[in-house]
């Protein structure tokens, strides 16, 4: 992917990012990390045991990796892999069978030694409507990915 | 004797912030990232580290509890680590509160990998009574 160079304003819209969970993408997460044997996550009598439902529930980290995928493709790898962070509240269980749209935008930008900060409120709603997550983001965008009067 | 015997029943109250815990090390592999990638439906995401969890494991390790839910979660990216990359991670209690009669815990780790790159940090607030869940958003 090539420099995107871009300027960033209060008010702008991040572009949306729409998942749908299955509970064979929540195994996956959980077995990449070797996490294998039965938890809320991925067994549902251990998810009645922990937390009192019905059937499992995604991991939080699920949502915050795909917050940090929408900011990524937002500010472009090359920036969000080595300034980028997001805090994220989760809100609402998101559960296998769930669509989970993440939406962002601008607050702000201010100056930092060799770039520009620029913040982002995140949101996150499942396909009710529900918000499941709400938080902030940020990227140090660095003056050569900014529009020369900028920089 | 099993490992859940080695373990340290919480007791919330006595908890330390700034304990900080055993250095724990582990090789990412290739096919780790592409089973997260799989997993979350993106043939980019370039930190499968968030799945592994770092900032709670050595916390588990050490102590039993009810379980926990992620209230809270903040991830801070400086290098995507590599495959075949050992990875050494430093993980602490950086704080606990009470809300509305509930525990928290905050972890943090940070993880750097063998030749000193500086890979992320994460910040996670855990609710130490995971019923809550159920009670609070039904079945």
């Amino acid at each position: 992917m090539g420099r995107v160079i871009r300027n960033y304003e209060e008010g702008d819209k991040i572009t949306p990012l729409t998942k749908e969970l299955t509970q064979e993408a929540i195994n996956l997460f959980e077995g990449s990390a070797g996490n294998t044997g039965p938890s809320q996550f991925t067994d549902e009598h251990a998810a009645r045991e922990t937390l009192g439902t019905e059937g499992t529930v995604a991991s939080g980290r699920m949502s915050l990796t795909f917050a940090i995928e929408m900011m990524r493709r937002h500010f472009g790898p090359e920036v969000f892999n080595h300034t980028g962070s997001v805090d994220l509240r989760f809100l609402r269980p998101v559960r296998p069978g769930d669509t989970i749209t993440f939406s962002g935008t601008v607050t702000g930008t201010s100056r930092e030694a060799n770039g520009s900060r620029v913040a982002v409120d995140i949101e996150v709603k499942n396909q009710r409507g529900d918000t499941t997550g709400v938080g902030q983001g940020s990227a140090i965008v660095p003056n050569a990915f900014l529009p020369a009067d900028e920089g | 004797m099993s490992e859940l015997d080695n373990k340290v029943e919480l007791d919330w109250d006595a908890l330390e912030v700034g304990e900080t815990f055993d250095k724990f090390e582990y090789t990412l592999t290739q096919d780790m990232i592409d089973t997260y990638r799989q997993g979350v439906m993106d043939p980019e995401a370039s930190f499968p580290t968030i799945s592994h969890k770092v900032d709670v494991r050595q916390y588990n390790s050490k102590y039993t509890d009810a379980g926990s839910v992620n209230a809270r979660c903040a991830f801070h990216c400086y290098n995507p680590p590599r495959a075949g990359k050992r990875l050494i991670v430093t993980a602490w209690i950086a704080d606990k509160y009470l809300r509305r009669g509930k525990n928290y815990i905050v972890t943090e780790a940070i993880s750097v990998d063998e030749d000193g790159r500086l890979i992320d940090r994460v910040i996670t607030h855990e609710l130490k009574q995971p019923s809550e869940v159920g009670k609070k958003w039904g079945g």
